[in-house]
Parts: structure tokens; sequence; C-alpha cells
């Protein structure tokens, strides 16, 4: 229609040249020159007028046109308030199911690091077996050595974080920090607000320079962002650092979902763990990062390290002797953090939600096509009166749009409740952990393109069937095709659409029964130890200055007085709780044992007190439980778990028997049953445990076995340990079940997820059983009105209506039947304890869909049942 | 002298197309001559709105029903000058017979039942 568009101004000519020949032609009939013009003019009727027209009409139409279809569908929306109402909601129950999972997504595996500038270009490193939970691959001095000689990396760069404190006055504030190498913020191309990085350690990196960039977070809190904090002086463990520089806000340390709060120099590790590991080439305790040269990719620079690895293995044999095969991963899924965690259970949940929008579009798709047979005889109207099929579409697609933008503006407001959704499942935990979705641009724009895509993936059939069928203007604006044959219980699609909801929430249902089922399993499993009845809090000697032997003093004087509390059956110390994440892990060597080439000798290690089995309630099978006279002046000792004895020493008697853990070597006096300490849905693994008298550690975690509520003993044991020392702040007081629950994490949340889906699922099928059902019924009343007249009972009405709805429950089911069996093997890997094809979960599942079918039709079966047959036939 | 306006009847939409394409059958004709001849030859019943004229003219022409050009009239005036395409020419046979089946339905009716030979 634009292709040529013709000028106003050739336009106003042909006008002009109109009144001149009108004009010749009055004055030849005999009209003077002057009245035949001005009787033109009045002939015309407004010159001006058809200019305008004419303007609008070449210039606009299109914007006109477009308006105008808003209007007419606002209008038409509101003139259906309900199934306005219905669609918008169902739609928006889709997408925001969608929008929160891709939140979630969205900061966590496409955003790692937050606040970094090439996220793309960095690289995780990792050595040995990839693991849920990697130890840190590299000794200072093979960093360093890695750091100087790669070819492929612009910058590799270290890190160690741990808890610390900051000690100035009053109680220690407990933080969480990194020890970083020097080229930290530059290799991560982070700038300080304020002040400098730590690049000009870099001379003195293994002897530290006490110097410190805090966090934005801190700097806010703790220091009340004093913009003039640059050269002041703050106390870390008793050590007074110089504040150099203050991080930008959002950017939080290396590790995903993990928040530091603040960097101080690798050199400064021995002030910080009392440790001088900084000096050993075996000693493992540095995660690092890697930064690609431009062009490099990751695999190359993985082939590069290797190789320089392999070197280093060769120079230094007696420092290389776990695993030295190093694998590098993009940071999505780094396996530092939680990411490693995430990386499984969101990919599940979108693609979830994703059968969940896909039910949804079926909802709307079937509540159009409903409402398009209804309006036949508008469409029929309109397009005897001039419109093009493309307008009649048009139209249409222009009334699901608007229904896209409410829905999506609606599921953003849900999805600003439910985004943070995530971090409503962690338990207390001393982790540092940041795991929260938000809604940015990018989760904006996903949900609204994924809103429109859908009104228009579920719009566009109804629309042109709707089209289609009232292209034949003549039938379909006779009453008879309108009311009688030819409505939609006949049609093929909506009754597609209906069996195709079932089916799909067959499959969320099941994921969802399987998912929860596998959670029941999980919890009900033997954790190897009673975690009723014990309370929990952790403590730090470390920033109260503490010499090595008062430490193991104020350790068991505090042990005997909360022991003597009133209702406390017994007390222990460990430097990790079960099932917390929070259990470490070391490398051992036991007697007799040839460790293959390569092998990791790396088990999970527990620093225990007197008395932990028999606290925890873990069964003692052979020898003894550690005591207070397992101490420095006597002979090394540990105690194994039955996993530990059956890996290394099958079939022999673990009593006695030498075991190096972290290069000592103790003996064996005790093997415990098998216990979780990770993740409930984890094997039993391996366990060391070593007794604190012999290895003393400061950040630990005190249990008290209780009679009763042990959250009621918590004020108790804070007026013990502050008898001891006024203070040493407890924090995490929790319970042993309560802290446990970070065990199924990740479980938890993939079957709340998946439930609610399936929740979901089930209602919006039932609505479009109900739809449907409902709509074919009312069609059908001149029908069910014969057949009432010709003998009907009300019984068999009742009857066929529900035959009808239970008609699309079975085929629904047998098909949502197929899909589960051919996709729930991509669970398998969430499930614990639960086969993919679990009976019990398809039978229950199919049975709650089937009542929920029957309770969808029974209203519609209901009111055909009391139609009166007189009415009936006299309406038509 | 030309009737009274209350006899004149306004266009109904839909039917100025067909009389514009109905004029232009017998020739090429600017927008003046066709109003002329269209008020002329229903003997002065239709009432040609001008200004719904010329936009009728400029759809049939995006339609490709009907072409333009400028030219001269005999009188010697400049007039934009519109002529049948074959595509319009289609369409006038088309409209013409829908339109004969509309008044024959409205004839049927208005007259009164139809007679027992039509049923």
């Amino acid at each position: 229609m634009f292709r040529r568009r013709r000028s106003a101004d050739d336009f106003a000519e042909e006008i002009k040249s109109h009144f001149e020949l009108e004009a010749d032609e009055l004055q030849s009939e005999g009209l003077s020159e002057e009245e035949a013009h001005r009787r033109a003019r009045v002939e015309f009727g407004g010159a001006q007028a058809a200019q305008e027209r004419f303007y609008l009409r070449n210039r606009i139409a299109w914007l006109d046109n477009l308006l105008h279809d808003i209007k007419f569908a606002i209008r038409q929306l509101i003139r259906t308030p309900s199934f306005t109402c219905v669609a918008i909601v169902t739609l928006a129950l889709g997408i925001a199911a969608n929008s929160t999972v891709f939140s979630w997504i969205n900061s966590t595996l496409l955003d790692p690091i937050p606040g970094i500038a090439h996220t793309s270009d960095m690289i995780t490193i990792m050595r040995g077996e990839r693991s849920e939970h990697p130890t840190p691959p590299f000794s200072y001095m093979d960093f360093a050595d890695l750091r100087d000689s790669t070819r492929t990396l612009a910058g590799l760069l270290a890190y160690h974080d741990d808890y610390m404190a900051i000690t100035e006055s009053g109680e220690p504030e407990r933080i969480y920090g990194a020890l970083a190498s020097s080229n930290y913020f530059e290799v991560l191309g982070v700038r300080p607000i304020l002040g400098r990085s730590l690049a000009s350690t870099a001379p003195n990196e293994r002897l530290g320079t006490a110097e410190v960039v805090l966090g934005y977070g801190l700097w806010q809190n703790h220091f009340g962002a004093d913009p003039s904090i640059i050269g002041k002086t703050v106390h870390i463990n008793l050590h007074p650092y110089t504040i150099v520089g203050v991080a930008p806000q959002g950017f939080q340390g290396c590790k995903s979902g993990i928040r530091s709060d603040l960097w101080i120099p690798l050199g400064m590790d021995p002030q910080v763990s009392g440790s001088e590991r900084i000096k050993y080439r075996d000693a493992l305790w540095l995660n690092v990062l890697g930064k690609l040269r431009p062009g490099v990719d990751h695999r190359r620079a993985e082939n590069e390290l290797n190789i320089l690895m392999q070197r280093l293995a060769e120079r230094f044999p007696d420092a290389h002797r776990g695993p030295n095969t190093i694998s590098s991963d993009p940071l999505w899924r780094s396996p530092f953090g939680v990411n490693v965690y995430l990386s499984g259970t969101l990919p599940i949940l979108l693609a979830l939600a994703l059968v969940l929008l896909l039910l949804a579009c079926a909802n709307l798709a079937n509540l159009l096509l409903v409402r398009s047979v209804a309006r036949r005889r508008e469409f029929a109207i309109r397009l005897s009166i001039g419109a093009s099929r493309w307008r009649l579409v048009l139209q249409l697609m222009v009334e699901n749009a608007l229904i896209a933008v409410a829905g999506a503006a609606l599921a953003l407001l849900f999805t600003r409740w439910t985004a943070h959704g995530l971090s409503a499942f962690l338990p207390p935990t001393t982790l540092p952990l940041t795991l929260d979705g938000r809604i940015d641009q990018t989760v904006l724009v996903a949900a609204i393109m994924i809103s429109l895509l859908t009104a228009s993936v579920s719009g566009v059939l109804p629309a042109l069937r709707a089209s289609r069928l009232a292209l034949a203007p003549g039938s379909a604006l006779k009453d008879e095709a309108l009311n009688n044959s030819g409505g939609i219980h006949k049609s093929r699609l909506a009754g597609g659409l209906v069996v195709g909801q079932i089916a799909l929430s067959m499959l969320l249902l099941v994921c969802a029964g399987l998912l929860g089922r596998s959670l029941q399993r999980a919890q009900e499993s033997n954790p190897g130890f009673d975690p009723n009845h014990v309370f929990l809090a952790g403590f730090d000697l470390k920033p109260e200055g503490y010499s090595r032997a008062q430490g193991i003093e104020f350790d068991k004087q505090m042990l005997a007085r909360l022991k003597s509390l009133p209702g406390v059956q017994s007390v222990t110390l460990g430097d990790f709780s079960p099932l917390s994440y929070t259990i470490h892990t070391d490398f051992i060597q036991p007697e007799g044992y040839v460790p293959g080439k390569n092998e990791s000798m790396e088990v999970d290690r527990g620093v225990v007190g007197p008395e932990y089995l028999r606290t925890v309630r873990t069964a003692l099978l052979a020898g003894r439980e550690f005591t207070g006279r397992d101490n420095l002046g006597a002979p090394p000792v540990s105690i194994i778990n039955q996993a530990l004895a059956d890996r290394y020493w099958p079939g022999q008697d673990p009593i006695g028997k030498r075991l190096q853990v972290a290069r000592q070597w103790t003996t064996v006096v005790g093997v415990a049953a098998n216990g979780k300490y990770r993740r409930l849905v984890y094997n039993t693994a391996p366990l060391v445990l070593i007794p604190m008298l012999q290895s003393y550690r400061t950040d630990q975690i005190v249990y008290v076995r209780v009679a009763g509520d042990p959250m009621a003993y918590a004020s108790a044991v804070e007026r013990t340990v502050h008898g001891l020392n006024s203070d040493l702040p407890l924090f995490n007081e929790t319970t042993l079940a309560a802290s446990m629950r970070m065990g199924n994490l990740f479980e938890r949340i993939a079957a709340a997820f998946a439930g609610s889906f399936g929740l979901l699922a089930l209602i919006l099928a039932a609505i479009g059983v109900y739809g449907v059902v409902a709509y074919a019924t009312r069609q059908r009343t001149h029908e069910i009105g014969i057949r009432m007249a010709l003998g009907a009972g009300k019984r068999d009405i009742f009857r066929q209506v529900l035959g009808r709805g239970l008609h699309f429950a079975g085929l629904g089911l047998v098909l949502g039947l197929l899909i589960s069996f051919a996709l729930t093997r991509y669970l398998r890997g969430m499930l614990y304890g639960v086969g993919t094809a679990d009976w019990l979960t398809f039978v229950i599942v199919a049975i709650l869909l089937c009542v929920a079918t029957l309770i969808a039709c029974f209203i519609p079966a209901r009111r055909a049942a009391s139609i009166n047959p007189i009415q009936a036939l006299r309406t038509e | 002298m030309p009737p009274q306006d209350t006899d004149r009847i306004a266009l109904l939409q839909g039917t100025l197309d067909l009389l514009i394409l109905k004029t232009l059958v017998l020739g090429s004709c600017h927008g003046q001559g066709i109003a002329r001849s269209i008020q002329r030859q229903s003997e002065e019943v239709f009432f040609v709105d001008h200004g719904s004229l010329y936009l009728a003219l400029q759809r049939l022409e995006d339609k490709k029903w009907i072409s333009a050009k400028w030219d001269v009239s005999e009188n010697n005036r400049k007039a934009r000058y519109y002529s049948l395409t074959a595509k319009g020419r289609r369409q006038l046979l088309e409209k013409t017979s829908e339109w004969q089946r509309l008044t024959r339905a409205m004839g049927l009716i208005l007259d009164g039942p139809p007679r027992s030979e039509e049923v």
C-alpha cells in the first residue's frame, strides 16, 4: 500500500483541478464566473477536510489501524472479564515459574562471579578427578611456577578463603576473608573504588605485607562507609593491617555464591592461620583462576598447564604423589563454590518450568479457541463488510499481545517475591552464602520475550482457525452452524489440547512425585548419628590470642563445665558438624597399602573432642573412643569408619594399624559405624577422626547432648562459656537436626519447586478440562434437551458428560505415561533411593489426575443434568 | 433544476467503488467528470460527496483496480485521468453480480413473502 506514496501536493493539485473543471462546466451551464466558483466550492464540501483525510490515510494509516486495534482489543477483553483474568493468570503462572528459575540461573550460573570484567575469558582450574568438593589444587610454590611459565594465560591468580576476625575493640567480629595473590584484582579486572589493589605487594608476595582491601559490604557496615578510610589500620586476628583499598559494590570474591569480606596478601597466611604451609610444595591450599590470552581456548590452556605440571612432578616427585592431571572449566561450572551443586539442579528446574509453560500455552490456546468459536459471528460480519483475513488475524494477535503483556507484568510481580525464594531454603549456617535470585534487565527482557512468544504460539492457531471458519460468511452467519453441531465439541484441536495438558501435567506430577519420594527416602535414611537433642554453637579462639596450651586448657575447662550443667548428657567438640558442608579433608597413608599411580589419598577428616561418638550417637564397632588422655603427651591416635577400613584394609583388623594423617603417623584405636558427613544422597565415604587434644584447632563447634529441647539450653551454654571468657562470641547457635538440613538443601529446593510446579500443572489441567467440557456442554444444550425429551434420564446425561471428561483423562494418562517413562530418566542423577519408574508414584499421580478431571467435569455435568428439556428446546 | 436535497440518497458504503468502476468502463475520466457522471446517470438521486470520491479513487488506485496519470482536458485544463486496469475489470464483473444478488434478495424481502413456486 505504501509502495509508491502519492504526495499531498499532488492530491491538492488534483482537487484544484476539480474546482476549475467544475467551474468551467457550471459556467457553460450559464452561471457567472464568480457564482460558478462559489458553487464548485460548496459542492465539494470541504476541500480542506478531504486533504486532511488523504494525509492521514497515507501517512499514519498503519499506526492509526494499530491504535484502533489496540483500543478495540481492550474493549473486547474488558467485555469478557472472566476469560481475560483466567488467560492472564494462566500465562502469568507459566511465565513466573520460568522467570523465577531464570532469575536464579541468571544470578548464579550466568553470573558465577559477579563484578568481574571478562567472565567468558576466565577459567577455573582443578587437579585430579572432578568432584563436588575438590581440594584446593596447588601449593604456593607450584602456583608461582605455573604463573611465571604459562604462555596461554594472560594471568593466573591464587586465593585461599577462610574465617577471620576483626579484633579492634570489644567482641571480635567474625568475617570470611581471602588471602589473595598480588595480581588478584588485576587478573579479575576489578578496580577498587577507593585506594589501590594489592599489586604493589608483588615483590614481597611470599613474606607478606600487612595490607588489606576491604569488601564493599564490610566498608559500608563495619566502617560506616568512611570515605577517608585509606591508610587507617584494622586488626585482623589481632594483627594490624593498613587499609589500602575498597572493592567495588557487587564484587564478593572468586567462589560462586560465597562472599568474601576482605582480601589480604597470601604471604600473611602464617599470621592468619598459624600455618607455615606457604613454604611447602606438597601443601595444597590455593585455588586458582586463569585468564585466557586472546584467541586461546581453554583446552589449549589445559594442555599447556598439564605439560608444565608434569615437569614440576618430575622435578619434585616427592611433593607430587597424588593426582597431577589438571582440568579446566568455564566459571559457570566451577567446582569451587555453590554453582557445582546448582549446575545440576537449576537446569532440571528450568526444564520443568518450561513444561509448565507449555501447559499454560495449551490452556491459553484452548481458551482462545473456545472464545474464537463464540466470536465466529463477529468475525463473519467483519469479513463480509470488507476486513481482510490478515486484518482479522492481526486483530486477534493484538488481543493476544495485550494478554501477554499483562501476563508478563503479573509474572514479574510474582517473581519479585519468588526470586528470593532460594535463600529461604538455607538453614542457619556458618557459611557466608549469598544464594539469591534478582530481577535485572536480562530477566525482564527474557520474561517479556517468553510471554510474547507464548501468546503468539498459543494464539496463532486459534486465530487462523477463527478466520478460516469465518471465511465462509454464508455458513458462519447462519444460526444453525453456530449453535448446534458446529461447536467446539467436534473440534479435534480442543480435545487434543486437553489430552496434551493432562499428559504434560502427568509428567510434571511424576517428576514432583519422584523428587518428593527421593527427598523422603533421603530424610528417612540413616545418617549414622542421632541428630535429635543436640545443641550446637560455634566459637573461634584465634582472635582471643591464646597460646596453644591456653587454648587446649580453655577447651578442657569448657567441656567439664558444660558437662556438669543439669540436663546435659554429654559434651564434645568438633571442627565440623555433619551434613552442613563444614567437614574438611586430608591426605592419608594407611600402613601396608600401596596407592596406585596418581591415586588420590584424600578422605574426609574431622578433628573431635573426647566422647564425640557417644555425643552424636554413632555406633563404635570396635576399639575405643577418644578420651581426655589422648593428648600431646600420649602417642597419636585416630578413629576410622568402616568404609575406610573396608577400602584400605579389607578383611583385616584395623585396630592397632598405623595410619598417616596430615603427615603424622597415628595408631587406629577405634572403628566407627559409617555415617553421612556431606550430603544425605552421597554414598558413605571413608572418614578419619583425630583427637582435638593432639591436633589443636581454634575454630570449633561445641556439641551438647541434652534431655529435651536443645534450644532451651542456649542461655545456659552461653553463660557457662562467658564464665570462662566474657568476650568470646558464640555464633550459629542451633541444633544438630536444624544444621543438617543443609545436607539436603538442593534436594529440598528441587522437590519443593517440582512439587509446586506439579500442583500448578494439576490446577491448569483441571481448568483446561473444565473449560472444554463446560463449553461443549453449553453448546449442546439443544441436543441434551432433545435427548431428555426422548427419554434420557438425568443420570444418563450426567454420566455422559463425566464419561467425556474421563475419556480425555484416559487418553492423557496413557500419553503422559509414555512421556514420563521416556523423560524421567534424565532425573536419575537427582534421585536417591527411588527408581525412575517408581510404580507407586505413577499410580498415585494417575489417581490424582483422574480425581482432578472428575471434579473439573462435575460442575458442567450437574448443569447438563439439570437442563429443563422444554426450556432448552424453546430457547433454540 | 436538480431535485431537492431531501430526495438525494447518500451513497451506501462500498457502492461508491462499484459506481466508479462502472463509470470508467466507458473510458478514462477525471474525478470531477466521474462525480458528474454518477450524479447524472442516477438521475440526480445520488449525491456524491467529493471528499469521499477522491479517497475512494485513491483506495482503488492503491488496490491497482484503476490507474491514474496527469493529462490535459478538452478545455485545456490539467486533470488527473483515471482508467480501469484488467484487475479492475474483473472486480467490476464480480461486484456487479454480487450487487445484483443482493438487490434481488432485498427485493424479494421488501416485495413481500415469496410466491409458492419459488420455494
